[in-house]
């Protein structure tokens, strides 16, 4: 498994150590649940440094990344991010990515660890002079309605002025967005990697910091709805299914557009909608969804939801029936879950004005 | 419960006779890789069980796991705080954390079950 440059901190705080994707990362410190309601309240601090980073400089290369992904990556104003996705041809998601537009000719496009080698190829493929930093950067997300006190107590009070999904360069080379996979206030710092465990030790010093796993991440993006890279979002699926709808530039060219546009007029594919249990048990990825007795669609991803105090999840189901209130069942004892607008968890701070 | 003196079975459920009584439970083992523990769906009271037949589910935060009769009998009890408090079998697995009562059990299937010890060798084996 490969380390980041933040592993030999994982015992300190008594990580438990999983593969993902080849990557050795903590699925838990102190617990899930109680990581998860601590980010809910407080904040959590999450190493992400297994995410491939890419720098773009110039305008000729942002044009090129622009033409490859869903979305106008040209048009993002400076200091400000764009949520976007690279397709293949058949308009299959390979990632999800988010491009920081950092100056007028420089973007930061950040990627999932998963599809990273294949992602890496195209990139390089089509954008002159991209360089792929991901060995070098390391990345903390600190989520949670006490994150910008958390920034301040290290020198970051800076980041105060950003909205949401907004991004600044530090003077030591540090990228800051204001951004995360949580729903609550939050942010993610791209830091060199020698620069990173001072600073995640930092952290963990402050008292409202407890230090987040895998798992409490995935609770946390559920309750949102976000889905997640290779379980809801893969290959097979298009960024209509995925519900990227409003992500795509449909006055773009990109890969797999004239797919996407027969699909958009046919109109009749599937798509993905959070679920929630009436009680404690959890919709499970694999899970068949069934529609008056008829199978419909698959659950994608499922769990608890510590903060909503019920079974939540991710699925795909007919465009006819992902109407908030459907009521279908799930998994081999059928139990009932209900369609719902996301996010499933209503009370997050990530875009609420900060002081 | 002394873990020392109960009966165990390869899918990691442990039970014991106390006055002809058969208490089950899931092991430590069990607890471990199953994470917190977040909803238990217990059997009908009443309810006659083959060995092997689903007697509970589990689910934690990470996944969904059936529990099997560790011997055939008849549901004598089931532990209903557990609907509640799902994490008790968490904090205290061989105790408050227990999930079923049995009787009428088939004997000889109890008596050819792991003790403790074969268990624990059992364990360096999965």
């Amino acid at each position: 498994m490969q380390n980041t440059p933040l592993s030999a901190e994982y015992a300190r705080h008594g990580g438990r150590v999983v593969d993902f994707h080849g990557w050795g990362l903590p699925v838990h410190f102190s617990g899930i649940i109680e990581e998860h309601l601590h980010v809910r309240s407080k904040a959590g601090m999450f190493d992400c440094s297994h995410m491939g980073e890419f720098v773009i400089r110039g305008a000729a290369g942002i044009a090129a990344l622009s033409d490859l992904v869903i979305g106008d990556i040209v048009s993002v104003p400076v200091g400000r991010c764009r949520y976007t996705a690279l397709l293949r041809q058949d308009a299959g998601v390979i990632d999800d990515c988010v491009a920081l537009k950092l100056a007028e000719d420089e973007v930061l496009l950040v990627t999932n660890a998963g599809p990273l080698e294949e992602v890496a190829a195209l990139l390089a493929e089509n954008i002159p002079g991209i360089e792929n930093v991901s060995e070098e950067t390391a990345k903390i997300d600190i989520q949670g309605p006490r994150a910008l006190e958390v920034l301040r107590s290290v020198g970051f009070g800076d980041v105060q002025v950003l909205k949401f999904w907004g991004t600044m360069r530090m003077n030591d080379g540090i990228v800051i967005a204001r951004a995360g996979y949580t729903g609550e206030l939050g942010y993610e710092l791209y830091i060199p990697a020698a620069d990173a465990p001072a600073l995640w030790r930092a952290f963990a010093d402050y008292p409202d910091v407890v230090p987040c796993g895998l798992g409490a991440r995935d609770t946390l993006r559920s309750e949102m709805g976000y889905p997640l890279n290779g379980d809801d979002i893969t290959t097979a699926t298009t960024p209509l299914e995925a519900a990227m709808n409003r992500f795509i530039a449909w006055k773009s060219n990109f890969p797999g557009k004239e797919r996407l546009e027969a699909q958009r007029e046919a109109g009749n594919y599937q798509v993905l909608v959070s679920l929630r249990s009436p009680n404690r048990r959890a919709p499970r990825s694999g899970y068949e969804l069934l529609h008056e007795g008829r199978k419909i669609g698959n659950v994608t991803s499922g769990t608890y939801g510590p903060s909503v105090g019920c079974g939540i999840g991710l699925g795909y189901v007919p465009l006819e029936l992902a109407q908030e209130g459907t009521v279908l069942q799930a998994g081999p004892r059928k139990h009932n879950v209900i369609v719902e607008a996301p996010p499933l968890y209503k009370l997050g701070s990530g875009r609420k004005p900060v002081v | 419960m002394n873990p020392d003196t109960l009966k165990y079975t390869e899918e990691h459920e442990w039970i014991i006779n106390v006055d002809g009584t058969y208490i089950i439970g899931i092991t430590e083992y069990a607890v471990d890789a199953l994470g917190e523990i977040t909803f238990v769906e217990l059997p009908e009271v009443g309810k006659f069980l083959e060995r092997s037949e689903d007697i509970a589910i589990v689910e934690s935060v990470k996944a969904a796991n059936d529990i099997y009769a560790p011997i055939c009998g008849t549901v004598f009890a089931v532990n209903d705080t557990l609907e509640m408090e799902p994490d008790l079998i968490n904090r205290d697995c061989y105790g408050k954390g227990w999930i079923v009562k049995m009787k009428d059990v088939n004997e000889e299937e109890y008596a050819d079950l792991m003790d403790a010890r074969s268990y624990r060798g059992y364990l360096k084996t999965v």
